[in-house]
Formats: C-alpha cells, structure tokens, sequence
C-alpha cells in the first residue's frame, strides 16, 4: 500500500528524531521542546515500524506510550492505596484494546473501554474497598484518564492500523499547530487576541500539509481542505482543556520532573484530533 | 579503562540488565540529587520504609561499582519462608539479616561487620513498613552507626509513591512513578538518638519539599488574598503599594495592580501576557483622568473601576499569584465617592449597606432601602449583574492632610484631575476614614490607618509590619 520511497521518508524522520533525542541534554533544546520530543519519536517509530509491515510492533510501541501517559496521569491523580484494584483494571483494559484493533475488529475496539471498561472500573474499585468514601471521585478520576490518555489514543493507532499515512498526517498536523502555538506565544500580546491567531495560523500550514500527503494518505482535496479547519480548532479545544487539568493535577509546565506530567503535557494537542478526525474519515471513506 | 569492570558479576549484570529494566518500565524511578550520592566511596543510606520495593528503588541510583559493595539490612522472619525466596533474595540483594526475635544477639553486629569492611548500607531506620505514606519516629540503631563510624557519611533519601504502588500487605504491584529524592550526604554529630531525629528531620523536610506536587481532592484552595492600598490623590499610595509589592515578593509570587499589571517574584518584575480588559480599564482610566466635570468623571470612573474588580478576578483565575496588592479596591473607591456625591445622608449604615450591596451580599439590606433610593445606579449594577465586587482582604489607608497631598500633586507636574481640590479631597479622606471604619466594624476584615506624612521608607516598614501581623488566612500565613 505503500512505495519504497515513503517507507524511507519515515525512516530517515526516525533517524532525525532519533538523533536529537539523544543530542537533546547537549542540544539545550528549550525545556517545553526536550520534553515534547520523545513523544513525537514514539509516533515516528510506531508509524515507520507499521509502515515496514511491521503493524503490531507499531501498536506495541503506541501500547507502551498509552501504559506511560496513563501512570503518570494515575501517580499524579489523587487516587489512594484503596483503588488500586481500579487502577490495575485500568492498565489491563490497554492490551485488550490493542489486540481488538491488531485484529481489525472495529465494533469490539469501539466499545471495549466505553462498555466494558467503563463497567468493569467501579467492580473494581468498589471491589478492594472496606468503605465507601471516595468511591466516586476514584471511579471519575480512573475513567477521565481512561479516555483521555487509552481510548483517544488508541484511535491513533486504529488510524495507523487502517493506513500509516492517515495517521502520519494527523499526527504531523497536530505536531504542526503545537510548533505554530509555540512560535506564536507572545508576551506582549494581549492573551484574547493571540488565540484567534494560533488558531487561524495553522489552516493553511494543515492544508498544505493535507496537499503534500494527500499521494500516500488518499485524502482528497475537499476532505484535506476541512480536516485543515477542523484539526487546529480541535487542538486548541483540547490543549485548553487539558491545561487545566493539568493545573488541577499540579502539573507546573515550567518545572516537570521525570513522571511529572511530560506525557501528558506532550500528548494533550492530540487527545481531541486524534477521535475526531478517526470518525471523520470512517465517515467519508466508503471502504474504511 | 571502565573502573568498576573488574567489579562485574553475574549478579550485577542481573541488576543491571534485568532488574533496572524492569523497575523502569513499571515503576519509573524519578531519582533526584543522584549526585548526592554518585560520587561517594563509603555510605550509609537512610530512607522512609513503606514498600518492598523501596530497597529495590534504592539500589536502582546506585553505579555499579557501589552496587556490588552496598548491603541492605533486611529483617530474616520475612524472606525465610520459602527457601527459593530467600535464596533470591540473599543472591540478589546479599542484605545483612536482623532477626527481630532474638534478644540476646546484638541487631547492630552485622551491620558494623559491612562497614568495617568498607562496604556501604542501605538502613531502613523506622524498623518496619509502618502505615502507608505516614514517616514513624526513627529508631536509634542508625544513630549508634554513625556514633561508632563518624567519618561514614550518612545520605538521606526519602522514597514516595512505593506506599501507593506496593502497600503493606498486598500482593498485587500496581504500576505507578516512584520518586526517590536524595538529599546531601551528612556527617552528623551528637548523641545516638540526636542523630536519628535530625535524620527523621530531614527525610520528613524532602518529602515536604514534593508533596505540593501532587493533586489532592476534598481540599479547596483558598481564595488568593488580596491586600488595598487606599488613599486621596497625592498621599503616595502608588509608590507604597509597588514598594510593599516588591517586598512581599521576596517570599511570595505577588501580582500588583496598579496603573499598570505587574507580577513581582524574588523582587523582580516577570514578563506575562496582558489582558484585554486590562487594555480596555487602561483606556477608560485615561478618560477619566482627563474629565472636566464631577458629572463626566463619575461614569468613566465607575466603569474602570469595575473593569479593575474584573481584572483581579482574571488574574486570581488564570495566573494564580500568592497574593495580590491592589493600588485602591475598587469597593471601597465606589463606595467612598457614592459618600461624596450624597455627603448630606451618608452615615455608618448606609455606608454599610451599601458596600454589602456592591459585594453581592445583599441579603441583609431589605428591598426598600433608602440605599436604593439615593443610588438608583445600585439597582442597575445589580440587574447587570456586575454588584459582586470584592472586599479586600486586608486595607492599608494612607492618611494624608489634602493640603499636603495637594503641594504633592502640583510637584508632581501633572495637570490636575476635576476632583483634585483641597476641599473635595478633605470629603474623599473623611469618605475613606467612614469606609474603613464600617470595613473593621461590620464586615470584619481588617483595617490598618498609617500616617502618610512620614518618609516613603518610613511607611513602607510600617505596612509590611502591619501585613505580616495580619492574620489572613491559612495560605497568606504560609506565604509570608
């Protein structure tokens, strides 16, 4: 399904990546930067392994990095010795989830952390309690990290399972709005003005992006052009959702130590897009 | 050549190799102040007990070198059950075991043999795992150690998450960051049990130093407090409230809001992102200043001081200072000038009921209160919603005789303001002197008078003597 020549494309991102991963400590990347990157060769890494045929290393790897966000979301959370048993169904829910999507069955995925999870967790919970208190706040903390940082992801890798260059596309589209977010944060401009701007900045970077990709990923014209709109909009969305749940959880963004909230932090463009964008081209696309 | 390669076993490679791997993968060591402890020949660790893994976490921040030559005293009753487990354990980790029950022997003959030896010790000074995530008082062992060894520096290192991750009886280990924070390593003097609270002391400070770090429920923040400058024209209440602000930010991140928004953090200005009301309150603010008449004055000005109310909230939502220093509070300025435009019916009562009002606390100021018939503005702002202004946390007044403020005002070569005449600031001073009285009196938050006609230094000693004897709450208590 794919060429040679993109193949290699991903490879070479991979060595790049790879490369200034391991430069960053003498690179002296700013600190939001260093702790974005790995996450960004995570997904390189997934995608270059799926697209040398290697798909379910690829969902391993993308397994891994759910395993990651959602313990450090678990460590950071305000979830006690009592719910653990929570926390454990939790992590088991990933391995099912990945394995419904290695073997294409679309209604198991869809359902598995929306259904089954989504009862299993208070059994759980309620499960390994001598008393009641803190019942629900546990179950609500569990399931909120369950979604955002499991099943949201997990499209990404249903995406990537279905065609490598979607899933490249979002994620690079995403990665492009944070690089834009990025360069346009001002100090002096006043704070409502300069969202508009990190919002509309990003359309044509996507649609361009949409256009360069369009040979691989099979996104026509029309649907690059509103997946463009739509996919910035999205970031936004969710990095303002999940700033403050970060600033609930005590993330502060200008000191995170390690297991501190990076991978939240790195993964919260995404969280929103990535479910999105999945329905969005299941929806258009007859043959998905 | 690599210096601890002769040093490699087996055992290390498994350590190395296996364990590490392994821990990292499920139990991500966050170690901080590893270098504490990397460049060290002898040692003994000394750490909070909660988990098995915490022996394990330990040895994680060990190099390879010191991994072959550090024991940790374990207690024998827990790993002798089953042989294989003990064989393991004695393998792996080669402890130094403490029988609990023996009375006769002495629990400390092992560990003195390792140290004698030049070897290093990983100590568990609370002698048991205790109760999760709770530090019990350390027991003196670790104090005759050091007593007997003095030149052995002694690293604290204190352990979280293992409580969570692997409690006290529970089988089932449940992936979760552990952090281990190393603080320096000591050479500690005094008598046995001296030292083992001094190293109580310093394990409870590390782990003090990052229990801020995690998310607690059940718990409301409170409320960021705010401190008022109050003050006529020309009593030099801007300069106090940015000195005060600068010297509160030695210990604390202040916002201060006056002419302008700046946020103040070790004495120094940081850089931050304005707001668009802020902008807009500028703007108006300027109209104001340059109104020809009471009448025109008084709209501009009442809009850009509830622009200033809605400013603070903004700041207290989206940047979350410790404590905010307001160059005039914008209910008590509205207040204050209501008494200016109605001198003849103004008394303490309505004073009072009209600051309830402004606040949003008007449950005590019945329907048909005169209140309402001498400011029908009052029955505007409250449909608009915007009768919810906030009483500061604490006021500072600035006294100043008008003639005074007003030589200040000309020498300060600024064209002056509509109201700016010595009889119109003599009824502004009495109009403050009226609301903080009702401030102190009804609603019970507290009211400082300080005599402006001193030198500026002066002054600021006096208010910030005033602010820090302020009781204003938990957090502003914890702050300064």
């Amino acid at each position: 399904m794919v060429d040679h020549a993109s193949e290699m494309t991903l490879v070479a991102l991979l060595v790049v990546l790879s490369a200034a991963t391991l430069l960053r400590g003498s690179l002296r990347f700013p600190f939001t930067v260093a702790i974005y990157l790995p996450h960004v060769w995570m997904f390189v890494l997934a995608f270059t392994l799926a697209a040398l045929g290697l798909s379910p290393w690829g969902l391993g790897v993308l397994a891994v990095l759910c395993f990651h966000a959602l313990r450090e979301y678990f460590t950071l959370a305000d979830l006690r010795i009592e719910d653990r048993w929570g926390m454990f169904t939790a992590y088991l829910t990933i391995p099912f989830m990945f394995y419904y999507i290695s073997i294409d069955w679309y209604g198991m995925f869809i359902i598995s952390v929306p259904v089954w999870a989504f009862l299993v967790v208070p059994f759980a919970v309620t499960l390994g309690r001598q008393d009641a208190e803190g019942s629900v706040l546990a179950i609500g903390a569990i399931d909120l990290g369950l979604f955002l940082l499991v099943y949201c992801v997990g499209h990404i890798a249903y995406l990537m399972y279905y065609s490598v260059w979607m899933a490249v596309y979002l994620v690079a589209a995403v990665v492009l709005c944070d690089l834009l977010a990025y360069l346009l944060e001002s100090r002096e401009r006043p704070a409502r003005i300069g969202l508009p701007l990190q919002l509309l900045a990003p359309i044509p970077a996507v649609a361009l992006l949409g256009l360069v990709l369009a040979p691989w990923s099979g996104i026509t014209l029309p649907h690059g052009l509103s997946l463009a709109a739509l996919i910035p909009l999205l970031v936004a969305i969710s990095a303002h959702v999940v700033t403050r749940l970060e600033a609930d959880l005590g993330i502060d963004r200008g000191h995170i130590p390690a297991g501190g909230g990076g991978s939240i932090n790195s993964l919260k463009s995404v969280l929103y897009a990535a479910p999105v964008t999945f329905h969005y081209l299941r929806y258009v696309l007859d043959d998905f | 050549m690599i210096p601890w390669l002769p040093q490699l076993t087996v055992r290390i490679l498994i350590h190395l190799l296996v364990l590490r791997p392994l821990l990292k993968l499920a139990f991500g060591v966050g170690a901080e102040g590893r270098e504490n402890l990397s460049g060290l020949e002898r040692f003994i660790l000394v750490a909070n007990h909660n988990s098995h893994l915490d022996v394990l976490l330990l040895l994680c921040l060990l190099t390879p070198r010191q991994l072959g030559r550090t024991h940790p005293v374990a207690a024998y009753e827990y790993f002798c059950k089953p042989k294989a487990l003990l064989w393991l354990v004695t393998y792996l980790l080669q402890p130094v075991w403490v029988e609990r029950g023996d009375r006769r022997a002495d629990p400390l003959q092992g560990m003195r043999e390792v140290l004698q030896r030049g070897h290093c010790l990983v100590v568990f000074p609370e002698g048991t795992r205790g109760v999760a995530g709770q530090i019990v008082p350390f027991k003196a062992g670790v104090g005759q150690l050091a007593v007997e060894f003095p030149d052995i520096p002694i690293v604290p290192a204190c352990l979280l998450g293992p409580e969570r991750s692997l409690p006290k009886r529970s089988v089932l280990p449940v992936p979760l960051w552990n952090r281990v924070i190393v603080g320096p390593p000591q050479l500690l003097q005094g008598t046995r049990r001296e030292i083992a609270a001094a190293l109580e002391g310093m394990i409870r400070e590390l782990a003090a130093s990052q229990a801020a770090t995690r998310h607690k429920r059940g718990r409301r923040r409170q409320p960021v407090p705010t401190i008022a400058v109050l003050g006529i024209d020309g009593s030099g209440k801007s300069p106090l409230a940015e000195g005060l602000a600068t010297r509160l930010s030695r210990s604390a991140r202040v916002c201060l809001i006056s002419d302008e928004v700046a946020f103040l953090d070790g004495g120094a200005r940081l850089p931050v992102q304005v707001l668009l009301k802020e902008r807009l309150r500028e703007q108006v603010g300027r109209r104001a200043k340059t109104a020809g008449t009471l009448k025109s004055y008084r709209i501009p000005k009442l809009a850009e001081l509830l622009l200033r109310d809605r400013v603070v909230k903004d700041i207290r939502r989206l940047y979350a200072p410790d404590l905010i220093v307001l160059d005039g509070a914008p209910l008590l300025n509205i207040t204050a000038w209501a008494g200016l435009y109605h001198e003849e019916a103004f008394d303490e009562e309505l004073c009072a009921a009209a600051l309830r009002v402004l606040s949003g606390n008007d449950s005590l100021v019945a329907e048909g209160h005169a209140i309402y018939a001498l400011f029908p503005e009052l029955v505007t702002l409250k449909r608009l919603h915007l009768a919810d202004l906030e009483l500061p946390t604490a006021t500072l007044f600035l006294d100043v005789d008008p003639r005074v403020s007003i030589q200040r005002i000309l020498t300060r070569g600024q064209s002056r303001q509509v109201h700016e005449t010595e009889e119109k600031l003599a009824r502004l001073r009495e109009g403050y002197r009226l609301v903080c009285r009702v401030v102190a009196a009804d609603l019970g938050a507290p009211t400082r008078a300080l005599d402006g006609h001193r030198s500026r230094e002066e002054v600021l000693d006096t208010a910030v003597l005033e602010i820090t004897g302020m009781d204003m709450g938990r957090q502003s208590g914890e702050v300064m």
